[in-house]
């Protein structure tokens, strides 16, 4: 099984960087706010607790985000894998032997990827103990420490989630009969599964109690509203995130009229293609849900928190103006996360659809007919997973305005929104088109031969 | 039900003299030649190869594995550029600056059938005969891809994904949807090969219907000398190179064609080797 896993590794290249990728990102965020940690080893008062909370409540929301994100990422490379383990089942690998391999590879790639991850994490945690001593927040005279408490969380984190998300697939992809999972590998309607709905309840309900916390609670308690509202945004996106095949059904249901209507052919194809493969389109909505609900709702969050204190007529001190550029980096971290897993995610899912893409072509359709109608799904999934997103992000905006201003509306205007939103549908556009118009570059015989 | 009915013609001439009621000449190919790869490792999978065939005719490819039958057939529906010579399809000549201009060329004139059927696993048996018409901008004529459908024994299967159905219905979905837009020439390769001998059968006798009552032109590439001798005609290729040919075939010509002709590459082979 080693062997076939190793050649498997080697003609999969791509799926596998994506995986990498995601994994290697995770362990970087992860290291470089446990070794706040490490560094907060052996110091005392308020700098302990400085280094401690920042650790803690940033790092923690990021742990979430970044196992959920992890967790897709392998879903779906596991996923695209339902062919070749068929056809492994077919020559009479057990599922235990098939469960073996997925974990083994899964586990070995994610213990690589978060050890080359070190270096990175070590800079980027070092980076950040800079800007707390620009701050003021720990003296200057605590230098940075990288040590066990971010080598094991790292390495432990990455692994766990790793292994865990590839035990849960694998046993989904090897326990259905071979020929069923030759058909599932063309077609597969991605149902709701109990499992999703439990954890998307589970999510948002906790969103939903921080965003009450926040309003009724932590009114009036200033700054420190941030700890309750900031992570609210990251738990209602997974939560829809969780409930992205309904929601595409949704949508679907929704737009297929003016879709068929104004679309033509591409249009119609669009729509069976969201119909019939809605687990696929699921993983992409997903990220696009992570990246506009967490970076329209931590942007506001600062945005209101700056209108407030020039408010309260409090002129920015340099330390206060520290605060807020460590708070954007921290921000800025999760933003460009998220935004590299909406990246990697379409990528990987546009690159697998090579043969589909040639399948179209054979029938009659003109490299240009493929493309619009990637173009039309990719309108489809950029629209639902922005106003998704935008709906996450009034978790952590509404209850922190009410906090912190009384008002639920804040003044900042839609200005984030639009930027962010554009910037997603972008990201979105772009890099769905550009892989589809390499893909299409293989002959289309060429490419439904493999 | 596949078009216009062209005279019943037996169309069992593949050397371009026109039978008596054809209407002329469906492919011509003219030294057509592929080179694949660069330096050492230039492989010449066709080696100027010019055939023509009369409308109306059922052509059968037969060839040791590797001697470019698959590159004949793509390079003859456009699916590949050929590195030298010509290629006419009903008197136009194949070329396109690119590949929506020879997507366009084929939709007009050309419908392939291949082993693997290539049916859109996301389409209904329906939407799939429907989409060549879609996508070249007609009406999606229903009531023709049915009629067409119900021709190949598959008026009951509309609503039917391709995962719900067996091979043989499956390369029967794929003929009616090459059948769909009528085009020239119908190229098939192998497409008997992933099914067992009675769908093999029945997908026969639809080409076989195909070329006598509808006055399509098929070209076939196959294994199976019984397929082979469903044709009006054998040619046979080595090496890239058009070696012979077999009129009015039977099962047991072709088989012996076929076993010289492997006998003769081996020897070839080996007298080149030494
Ligand atoms: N895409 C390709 N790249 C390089 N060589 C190829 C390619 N396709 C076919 N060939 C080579 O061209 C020759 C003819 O191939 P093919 O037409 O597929 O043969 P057949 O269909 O008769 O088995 C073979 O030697 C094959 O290895
Ligand atoms: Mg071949």
């Amino acid at each position: 099984m080693l062997r076939l896993s190793l050649s498997s590794l080697r003609r999969r290249r791509g799926a596998f960087a994506a995986s990498f990728l995601a994994m290697f990102l995770g362990a970087t965020i992860l290291m470089a706010f446990a070794s706040l940690l490490d560094t907060a080893e052996g110091t005392s008062g308020t700098a302990k607790s400085t280094l401690t909370t920042m650790a803690l409540v940033v790092g923690g929301w990021g742990l979430v985000l970044v196992v959920f994100a992890v967790t897709s990422t392998l879903t779906l490379s596991v996923r695209q894998r339902g062919a070749e383990l068929a056809l492994l089942k077919s020559v009479g690998a057990t599922p235990a032997q098939l469960g073996r391999m997925i974990v083994g590879e899964t586990g070995g790639l994610a213990v690589v990827a978060a050890l080359l991850a070190v270096p990175a994490a070590l800079l980027a945690g070092r980076g950040l103990l800079g800007m707390l001593h620009a701050s003021g927040q720990v003296p200057d005279e605590i230098g940075y420490a990288f040590g066990p408490v971010a080598l094991t969380m790292g390495l432990g984190i990455t692994f766990a989630s790793a292994t865990g998300a590839a035990l849960i697939t694998a046993r989904r992809a090897t326990r259905v009969r071979v020929t069923e999972s030759l058909m599932a590998a063309a077609v597969e309607p991605g149902g709701l599964s109990r499992k999703r709905i439990v954890g998307a309840v589970l999510f948002l309900a906790l969103a939903l109690n921080l965003g009450v916390v926040t309003a009724t609670m932590m009114r009036g308690a200033g700054t420190d509203a941030m700890a309750t509202s900031g992570q609210a945004d990251i738990f209602a996106a997974i939560g829809l995130a969780l409930l992205a095949p309904l929601i595409i059904r949704l949508a679907t249901g929704v737009l297929a009229g003016p879709l068929r209507r104004l679309g033509g052919v591409a249009g119609e194809l669009a729509v069976t293609n969201l119909r019939r493969r809605t687990g696929q389109m699921a993983s992409v909505l997903t990220p696009i849900i992570l990246f506009t609900g967490t970076g329209v709702g931590t942007l506001y969050l600062q945005d209101i928190e700056n209108a407030s204190m020039s408010a309260a007529g409090l002129a920015k001190t340099a330390e206060q103006k520290d605060i807020e550029t460590l708070n954007f980096v921290v921000i800025g971290m999760i933003v460009v996360f998220t935004a590299i897993m909406l990246v990697n995610t379409l990528v990987t899912a546009t690159t697998h659809r090579r043969r589909e893409f040639g399948q179209q072509r054979l029938a009659g359709a003109t490299p240009g007919q493929v493309l619009g109608t990637v173009a039309l799904e990719s309108a489809v999934l950029a629209a639902t997973g922005v106003v998704c997103g935008a709906v996450a992000a009034l978790f952590t905006v509404l209850p922190f305005s009410i906090a912190r201003s009384g008002t639920a509306v804040p003044d900042g205007g839609p200005g984030i929104f639009v930027a962010v939103a554009a910037l997603a549908v972008v990201l979105t556009g772009v890099t769905a088109l550009g892989t589809a118009r390499r893909t299409v570059r293989t002959p289309a015989v060429a490419a439904v031969g493999v | 039900m596949f078009g216009r009915r062209e005279g019943d013609h037996a169309g069992t001439n593949p050397a371009g003299r026109n039978p008596a009621g054809g209407t002329g000449e469906a492919l011509r190919l003219d030294s057509v030649s592929k080179v694949y790869g660069a330096g050492g490792n230039r492989v010449n999978a066709l080696d100027g190869v010019s055939l023509s065939l009369p409308t109306g005719s059922f052509t059968a490819v037969m060839g040791p594995s590797g001697s470019g039958k698959s590159t004949l057939l793509q390079c003859a529906a456009g699916l590949d550029r050929p590195t030298g010579g010509r290629v006419f399809v009903d008197g136009a000549e194949l070329a396109g600056e690119n590949e929506a201009a020879l997507t366009r060329f084929r939709r007009q004139r050309i419908g392939f059938v291949f082993q693997q059927f290539n049916l859109m696993p996301t389409l209904t048996v329906m939407q799939n005969v429907t989409l060549p018409l879609k996508l070249a901008g007609q009406k999606a004529d229903k009531d023709k891809a049915r009629a067409v459908l119900e021709r190949v024994g598959l008026g009951d299967r509309l609503r039917h994904l391709p995962s719900e159905l067996s091979g043989g219905q499956q390369q029967r979905v794929a003929i009616a949807r090459a059948l769909v837009t009528e085009p020239k020439v119908l190229f098939g390769d192998e497409p008997t090969g992933a099914l067992d001998t009675r769908s093999a059968r029945e997908v026969l006798a639809l080409l076989q219907e195909a070329v006598h009552a509808y006055g399509r032109t098929v070209v076939m590439v196959t294994h199976d000398p019984v397929a082979a001798s469903c044709a009006g005609a054998v040619l046979f290729l080595a090496d890239g190179r058009l070696v012979g040919q077999l009129v009015a075939p039977t099962a047991e010509a072709v088989a012996e064609r076929m076993t010289h002709l492997a006998d003769e590459v081996e020897r070839q082979r080996a007298t080149a080797g030494v």
